[in-house]
């Protein structure tokens, strides 16, 4: 297994009087793509939104290397970690260029501003996710799915060595999701960066990722190599649904039983 | 960015012809020509002494009041990421008016004479408005990822502050009565060259912390998560905004009074013609700011005279029913 990049050491977090989780202790490899998953309020995103320094943690650790994350300058972690949210949200008078722009921030220089590098990188991000074409529009203007991809440019502008993704393919239909989580995989394997990954779909997680990591109520359920952790029983105990695996052509399916709940106990039995 | 240069250099005419105009108007109407040969020291004798005596200090205050406040809005709209922040909304107008009250009733004496120097009543509506702005920052600095609440606890000590004001009004000789409300209106009628001084101070001290913001408020047009993802120091960059609004505002308001609706408006119709970019949304809020304050007070001198209506119930009357047009208006919510 590959050096740690990024871990939660017995973290706890959460808002106002309630915890999301608490002893969570969570390593995520470097250059691979992680996904997490499990079910709504499971604790994922506010797992991400912890590492990246986004919430407080109320006791613990996140680790970037060996050194906690509240050690260092929000422009320096910027270039370290970068994040893209559920829900981010810019005027829509910004062009795509313009919103890609912004991702250059803890890059460009505090009084010239942007220069040739950061050109180049917004360019090369802009053909990254296909949206050269669409470059000089108005954000107002593009389409749910281009929306999604212009917002994955600024994260990807940014060219920190780890990526954050909470939830990337939400807007997109399945041909711009599998696009999008290949670019995920190529920003892993071929330019080296460690990608953590929330998915609700679990097929795409299992296809598309190096490691799985799935929640329940704020603990980790299972973690490890897909083929490790992609298995009937574990998924049925995550998500209270009766399940079983199918192989396709193109990896392992899970296919969720009709009647939940009473179908869950049968999973476990028949994969026992 | 044609465009963009275009507009403010209109802008920068409009402005300039409503300060000429304004100084030339008056009891003798002076000319275009005669005003700009005052101004450069070249003109009359006679031209000179109402140019830069009578007439520019009324004219540069209105134009300096109105910038501060249209600034201090602007900053406000991009800090808290709410399109009705204004200075009156965080409290900054009425808090002045509390202090401006204390004054007229802690130094009148039995026979309603000030009996302190009445220059040091800018000294206690910045007072006043510093107080209850850092009031209203301290309550909704608490819940920082919340701007929202913000401006709820300005709301609410805003009111709170209009009654004091109330108060003090009824239990209060008359005659100061009268003179505040003249005051609490907005009015550059009394202006003193030291009062453009120092409202000219604080707007060239703030000048390189704008400039300095221009950046850190663009990167602050993503939701606070996203731009602090990408390196901002968000928190900080919204402290030094917000700390500079209150300075502008309190400047404004301290020397010419509760100048109402530019702080909202300005920075309003700015965003409109110059998009969500800081550095010429600020510029143009600035100009129209000015440019609208300058021109209710011409107005008021050629429609109202001989009455002394002050200049912000000229702008309120014509911010008002643009405020209900824009609450109305469906669209970006986010300024």
């Amino acid at each position: 297994m590959p050096d740690t990049h990024i871990a939660l050491r017995e973290a706890a977090a959460g808002y106002g009087d309630r915890l999301v989780f608490e002893g969570l202790t969570l390593e995520i490899p470097a250059g691979q793509v992680t996904a997490l998953c499990g079910p709504n309020g499971c604790g994922k995103s506010t797992a991400l939104k912890a590492v990246r320094r986004l919430l407080p943690l109320r006791h613990g650790a996140a680790l970037l290397g060996d050194r906690p994350v509240t050690e260092r300058s929000a422009r320096t972690l910027a270039r370290e970690i970068a994040m893209l949210g559920q829900t981010p949200e810019a005027p829509g008078d910004l062009t795509v260029r313009d919103l890609v722009g912004l991702g250059r921030y803890a890059h460009a220089s505090r009084f010239t501003g942007p220069g040739a590098v950061d050109r180049a990188a917004v360019d090369a991000a802009l053909s990254a996710v296909d949206l050269s074409d669409l470059a000089d529009r108005p954000i107002a203007a593009l389409s749910g799915g281009q929306l999604q991809r212009a917002w994955l440019a600024m994260t990807v502008a940014q060219e920190a060595p780890a990526i954050l993704l909470d939830e990337p393919t939400n807007h997109l239909d399945i041909a711009h999701a599998r696009e999008t989580l290949d670019l995920v995989r190529r920003l892993a394997h071929e330019m080296g960066r460690t990608v953590v990954v929330v998915l609700h779909d679990l097929n795409l997680a299992a296809r598309f990722a190096d490691r799985l990591v799935l929640f329940r109520d704020g603990r980790v359920a299972g973690q490890g190599p897909v083929s490790e952790v992609f298995r009937p029983e574990l998924i049925s105990h995550v998500f209270d649904v009766g399940c079983e695996i199918v192989m396709t052509s193109v990896g392992p399916m899970v296919v969720p039983f009709k009647n939940s709940r009473a179908a869950a106990q049968d999973g476990q039995r028949k994969a026992a | 960015m044609n465009v963009t240069v275009t507009r403010l250099g209109l802008l920068g005419m409009l402005l300039m012809a409503v300060l000429v105009t304004g100084i030339g108007t008056g009891s003798s109407f002076l000319g275009p020509d005669r005003v700009m040969a005052a101004l450069l020291g070249t003109g009359e004798r006679m031209d000179m002494v109402i140019v830069w005596t009578l007439r520019l200090p009324r004219v540069a205050l209105a134009a300096l009041a109105g910038a501060a406040l249209a600034l201090s809005g602007a900053l406000l709209q991009r800090a808290t990421r709410n399109p009705l922040a204004a200075p009156s909304v965080l409290g900054i107008t009425d808090g002045a008016a509390v202090g401006v009250l204390m004054f007229l009733t802690i130094f009148s004496d039995a026979a309603n004479h000030l009996t302190v120097p009445v220059a040091w009543q800018p000294a206690f509506a910045g007072l006043g408005a510093t107080s209850f702005a850092l009031l209203v920052l301290l309550l909704g600095g608490k819940h920082r990822a919340d701007p929202l609440r913000l401006l709820l606890y300005g709301v609410a000590l805003a009111a709170l502050a209009k009654a004091i004001v109330v108060l003090l009004l009824i239990v209060g000789p008359v005659y100061r009565a009268s003179q505040a409300l003249i005051w609490l209106a907005g009015s550059v009628q009394a202006a003193q060259s030291r009062d453009v001084v120092l409202l000219g101070s604080v707007l060239g001290l703030s000048l390189p912390v704008l400039i300095l913001l221009a950046r850190p408020l663009d990167q602050l047009r993503l939701d606070p998560d996203s731009a602090f993802a990408t390196g901002l120091p968000v928190a900080a960059v919204r402290g030094a905004a917000l700390a500079l609004a209150v300075v502008l505002a309190a400047g404004a308001v301290s020397v010419a009074g509760g100048i109402g609706f530019v702080g909202l408006l300005a920075p309003h119709a700015a965003r409109l013609l110059f998009g969500s970019r800081a550095a010429p949304q600020l510029i143009g809020a600035a100009l129209l700011g000015a440019a609208m304050t300058t021109g209710a007070d011409l107005l008021v001198r050629l429609a109202f005279q001989p009455l002394e209506v002050p200049v912000g119930a000229v702008t309120a009357a014509l911010g008002a029913p643009f405020f209900l047009w824009l609450l109305n208006r469906r669209g970006d919510p986010h300024a």
